[in-house]
Parts: C-alpha cells; sequence; structure tokens
C-alpha cells in the first residue's frame, strides 16, 4: 500500500492532521498540487491593453502574466535569468518592458530578453540573448474570463480539467450576455492556517455556517438561506444541495434563486436585478439552472485553490505560503451588465462580509488557525480529523451533474476534495489521475484504501 | 501648505477627543463611541496596492475598500459584538489604541475640523500571539453645540497584506 493512503480514507471521512503541518507533505504537494493542476491566474478584465499586467503566484511560484500585443495573454515566472532577482515588484500596472534591478537586464512584455548592459564590452558579444528569455508556463488558457495555466505540459485541456465544473460554473460567468469582471483590486490578508482548511471550508461546510458565523448572521441576515438556522438549532436540507465527484470541484447550492442575497440587509435593489433579469438567463441556461440556481446562495470550488460564491458575490484564491500560511486574495465578482450603484452596493457588501474586516470573514480566522496548529504537537499530530456526516446519502440527479447529497449541511464536498487531493500526491503524472464526473464514474476509478 | 492651523484652543479639544476616542474604542465602549460619531457618519478605510511610481493607474483603482460604512453599517457591525456569539472575541483580547501625529486644521465649511493623525493597533492574543497595525486617518470633525462629532474619516491602512486574521475593532 502506498504510504500515502494512511493519510486520506474517502470511504469513512477520516485524514491525518499531519496533512495541515508536515514540511515533508507540503513540498510534494508543491509539485504534484501546484505543479500539476491548473491554477487561476486573473480576470480577463484585469488586463485589457498590451503590457497590462497582475504579479501573482502559482503555489509559492511567482508569476508575471501579461497582455500582449496580439491580444493573447502570457505569464513568465516573474525572475531574471541572470542572477535570478525578482523581476517585477509592483503587483499590477502597465509596462512595455521590464528591467531587473539588479544588473538591468531588459525584458519585453513578450518575455523575450532585448538588452543586457556592457554587452560588448562585458560579454563580448558572446551572450546568446535567445536563450535567455522568460521562463513561460507550459499552458495557458481561457474559461468564459477566467485565465488560468499550468506548469505541467501533459496535464489535460483546461476544459476536460473543469469537466462537469463547468456547467455549475456558467451560472456565474456565462448567465448573462457580457459575462463577468472583478470590481477594482484584491483584498489581501495573510493567514497562518495551512491553505486546504479554507477550501475544504468552503467546498462543502455548511455546517460551520449557523455555529461559527451565528453573530454575523444575526445581523445581517434578510432572509433564510439554504435552511439554516442561527445557533444551528436547526437545519432544512430539502431546498439546497452538496455536489462533488467531479475530478476534486464542488459546489454547495440553495434552490431558491435568490438566497445569494440573504446576508444583504436590505437586498432589494440585488433582487430586483435578479428578476428583472431572470428570463434572459433562463432563455441562455435552461429552466432550472435560471430559475432555481441564479441568484442562490452558492458555493463553487475549482481545485485546487479557486472558490467564488456568487450572490456573495466574492471571489477568491489561496496562495500557500509553506505548511502553516497563506495568502488569501478576495475580489468582489459582478456581472458586468449591472448597473454601477448595485456594482457599488456589491462591492461594500463583500467588503464587509467577507474583506479582511468583513463580518463573516473574522469568524472563520481564529478557527482555522487552530486546526493548523492542533495539528502540530507531538500526541495531538497523531490524531485524525472526520468529514463522516452524511456518509450513503451519494445519489445522481437528472437536472444536474455530478454526484449530489442534500442539503447546505452534508460533508460529502469535502470527502471528494480529499480524495482528488490523494489522487493528486499518488500519481506518478497526469496519466496516473483518474477522471470522474458523475456517481458511476467516480465509483468506478474509486482507488481502494485502508 | 495652504491649510489653515486651527487655534491653539480647538487644537487641544480636538486632540483630547481623539485620545478619548481611543480609549472607548480600546476599552469596545461602542455606545459612547457613536455618541462621538455623527449621523451622517462615512467611515472608510483603504488598503494600498503596489504599483510602480510612474503608473497613474488610469484603469483599476490603486487602493482596496476594507471599511465603507454608513451609520447602519456601523451599527450592525457592533450589534455583531453585542450578540455574544462572536467567539474569537472571547476570551476578552487585550487592545490599545495609540494615537499621535495629531494635526487640526480648518475646514471648508464653518465649525468644521479637517484632523490628521496615526493610528497604531496593538493587539494581544492566544499565548504569545501579538499584532500591530498601524493606519494613516484624514477625518473630519465637526463642532456640535454636544461637543464634537466626527462626520468622515478615511484612514489608510499601511500593509498590502493584513497581517490579521481579523479586525473585530475599528481604527
Ligand atoms: S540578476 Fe537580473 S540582471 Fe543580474
Ligand atoms: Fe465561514
Amino acid at each position: 500500500m502506498n504510504p500515502l493512503d494512511e493519510l486520506v480514507d474517502f470511504k469513512t471521512g477520516r485524514q491525518k492532521r499531519i496533512i495541515y503541518s508536515d514540511p515533508g507533505i507540503y513540498e510534494q504537494e508543491q509539485e504534484k498540487i501546484f505543479g500539476r493542476c491548473w491554477l487561476f491566474l486573473t480576470h480577463e478584465c484585469q488586463i485589457k491593453e498590451p503590457g497590462d499586467f497582475v504579479r501573482t503566484f502559482m503555489g509559492e511560484d511567482e508569476v508575471l502574466v501579461v497582455r500582449q500585443k496580439e491580444g493573447d495573454i502570457k505569464a513568465f515566472l516573474n525572475t531574471c535569468t541572470h542572477r535570478g532577482n525578482r523581476l517585477c515588484k509592483a503587483d499590477h500596472g502597465n509596462s512595455k518592458k521590464f528591467i531587473c534591478n539588479y544588473h538591468g537586464w531588459s525584458f519585453g512584455f513578450d518575455g523575450k530578453l532585448n538588452g543586457v548592459p556592457l554587452e560588448k564590452d562585458a560579454y563580448k558579444d558572446q551572450l546568446d540573448k535567445s536563450k535567455f528569455g522568460l521562463v513561460e508556463v507550459a499552458q495557458i488558457a481561457s474559461y468564459k474570463g477566467l485565465v488560468f495555466a499550468t506548469f505541467d505540459e501533459t496535464a489535460p485541456s483546461l476544459e476536460d480539467y473543469l469537466g462537469e465544473m463547468k456547467w455549475y460554473l456558467d451560472i456565474w460567468l456565462d448567465a448573462m450576455p457580457e459575462g463577468t469582471e472583478l470590481i477594482g483590486t484584491a483584498m489581501k490578508v495573510e493567514l497562518p492556517v495551512n491553505w486546504k482548511l479554507p477550501v475544504e471550508n468552503v467546498s462543502g461546510d455548511g455546517y460551520h455556517l449557523g455555529w461559527a458565523h451565528a453573530g454575523a448572521m444575526t445581523v445581517s441576515s434578510s432572509m433564510s438561506v439554504g435552511g439554516l438556522e442561527v445557533g444551528n438549532t436547526s437545519a432544512d436540507n430539502s431546498g439546497a444541495v452538496s455536489v462533488a465527484g467531479m475530478n476534486g470541484h464542488a459546489v454547495l447550492a440553495a434552490l431558491d434563486g435568490q438566497s445569494g442575497y440573504g446576508f444583504y440587509p436590505d437586498p432589494t435593489s440585488a433582487v430586483d436585478y435578479l428578476e428583472k433579469n431572470r428570463q434572459t438567463v433562463i432563455d441562455r441556461l435552461g429552466e432550472y439552472r435560471g430559475k432555481k440556481m441564479w441568484g442562490s446562495q452558492i458555493n463553487m470550488t475549482v481545485f485546487p485553490n479557486l472558490q467564488m460564491l456568487p450572490g456573495l458575490n466574492w471571489f477568491r484564491v489561496y496562495h500557500p505560503k509553506g505548511p502553516g500560511k497563506f495568502e488569501m486574495w478576495t475580489w468582489a465578482m459582478v456581472d458586468k451588465q449591472m448597473p454601477d450603484e448595485l456594482k457599488q452596493t456589491i462591492l461594500n457588501n463583500v467588503s464587509r462580509t467577507f474583506g479582511p474586516a468583513g463580518l463573516f470573514d473574522n469568524d472563520d480566522g481564529d478557527n482555522l488557525q487552530a486546526i493548523t496548529e492542533q495539528s502540530r504537537g507531538w500526541r495531538t499530530k497523531q490524531m485524525d480529523v472526520y468529514t463522516n456526516m452524511a456518509i450513503g446519502g451519494e445519489h445522481s440527479r437528472d437536472e444536474m451533474p455530478g454526484v449530489v447529497s442534500e442539503g447546505l449541511v452534508c460533508e460529502q464536498n469535502q470527502r471528494y476534495v480529499y480524495r482528488r487531493w490523494l489522487e493528486m500526491m499518488k500519481a506518478k503524472d497526469w496519466s496516473e489521475v483518474p477522471s470522474y464526473n458523475s456517481l458511476e464514474e467516480a465509483r468506478a476509478t474509486e482507488q481502494g484504501n485502508g | 501648505m495652504g491649510e489653515q492651523q486651527a487655534s491653539n484652543e480647538v487644537y487641544i479639544a480636538l486632540q483630547r477627543q481623539l485620545y478619548q476616542e481611543a480609549r472607548l474604542l480600546s476599552s469596545e465602549q461602542y455606545d459612547d463611541w457613536l455618541a462621538m460619531v455623527s449621523e451622517n457618519i462615512h467611515y472608510a478605510m483603504e488598503m494600498p496596492q503596489r504599483r510602480f511610481r510612474e503608473d497613474k493607474g488610469h484603469r483599476v483603482p490603486d487602493k482596496t475598500p476594507i471599511f465603507n460604512d454608513d451609520m447602519a453599517a456601523l451599527m450592525m457591525r457592533i450589534g455583531r459584538f453585542k450578540t455574544g456569539f462572536v467567539w474569537s472575541e472571547n476570551p476578552i483580547n487585550s487592545i490599545r489604541h495609540i494615537v499621535s501625529n495629531v494635526e487640526v486644521f480648518e475646514a471648508e465649511l464653518a465649525g468644521q475640523y479637517k484632523v490628521y493623525s496615526v493610528i497604531e493597533v496593538h493587539r494581544s492574543r492566544l499565548d504569545a500571539e501579538r499584532k500591530r497595525l498601524t493606519a494613516g486617518r484624514e477625518d473630519i470633525w465637526q463642532q456640535t453645540a454636544t461637543g464634537y462629532q466626527l462626520i468622515k474619516r478615511n484612514a489608510v491602512l499601511d500593509d498590502g497584506v493584513v497581517l490579521d486574521s481579523n479586525i473585530n475593532f475599528f481604527f
């Protein structure tokens, strides 16, 4: 048996605590997860003109994402090919060239090395500049405005990587004819937390909402969200679903068509917008998604580190910074066609609920930090943690793809996220990574373990 | 600078006000704090983005909002603290608001003053965990029959990445 099988048990919903603290496991994640998966880079709206760039991360690798002259997008390691200095220190901007601060090598925004000081006097014209351009990612592609890249040239196409998750992503990215945009720049927070904990939380943990966020829910709820109650006194799971089994991607969704705006003290303008445009969305996405899902409280997770909540309108990526640290970047994402006033209302609400001073976000950090710390002690880290709620409730539904369980309060999605984590960690290369998008496929590809 | 310094009397009164405000915020006396905040408050804080000096930033804003609150939003935040359900603030965390670099100028409207200050927030949390956040503030305070009232606060956090897991307090 592969020793990695000890770490996660999909069937019983068990994980070893050391996956949140062990430096060796973290090192392997860098190679096998962040070195292989398609990772979110930016939204196309953030780099519209040639030379527009953003500086971001793929795992711990720093990358520059730059709009090219012909309109395509390239991504380079943000590092000088001479002695390895960081090339660009700005978060974003527009630049026709990037000049290294150390010895002055100058790179075009297409990544080519154009200028080397003292090329003649010191290098005697012997430097082959064509060999020292910036290093590009292996593959880069967009899905409806979202730009992703991978370091692995053998990775499946982005379309295949996203699989049936696209059906859910479209509920936001393709609901309105003009698509989406991020407003402004990211709110950034560094947390002393293992990167997997916020991912598992947002992927499927509707359980913590009524308890961890009881204070925030008390003051900001204006309608019922997925049958949850403050204080977790009861939960009506009938009007919501947990969906996973799509190669690690996951969805939590209420099915009422409005509750995405349930944590707005006054959701009127947002709900007006929804009802005014609902027919358009039904025409584009069909009755089920248009009526029941568009506007609902939905959590979407694109494995490994991208999450978005239409309705609450936040869009978030996590950058690991060591086993016990990550940076969280949060934007407000809106439909381009929304009226400006509604966009402003949404931006305010995103910073008020899930920004660095967000009523909800400020409840999560300490819990996740504590779990990270409680995976370090010599005796404590030998323990397990569990996502064993509602095992056996998995089923298929004609209306939607993926593996479905009832309700927001259910730990199915976390089990599937960790299953994917294990599959990626065990595979020698992409040819060994199973692919599944339905219950039958998920069952057929299940790897037996302890 | 084109700005007109306030009289010494006003300067001292507003400095007192800021010290008192800092003490109220540090001791979570939010109702007393609200008494010195106008109904029409605009309470805002942003965080900076790193960009090149020559980049004038016409495409995207160079700051990101953290707070952009009116009175209803402030009341909502304070309401959350009062629910007793904010587990991260129980046990009580020690917090100090340190105010300095106070400057007071006449504002455009009579009876209003523009007040610059630097705020440093120290928090001591679980075990040896200690956080320190600093921000510059630009306020407008209004003289009223019952004392000075805060009508506008624009704070700018110094960090491009917030180094604390929550901001369960005010600047
Ligand atoms: S390290 Fe960049 S020019 Fe030398
Ligand atoms: Fe949460």
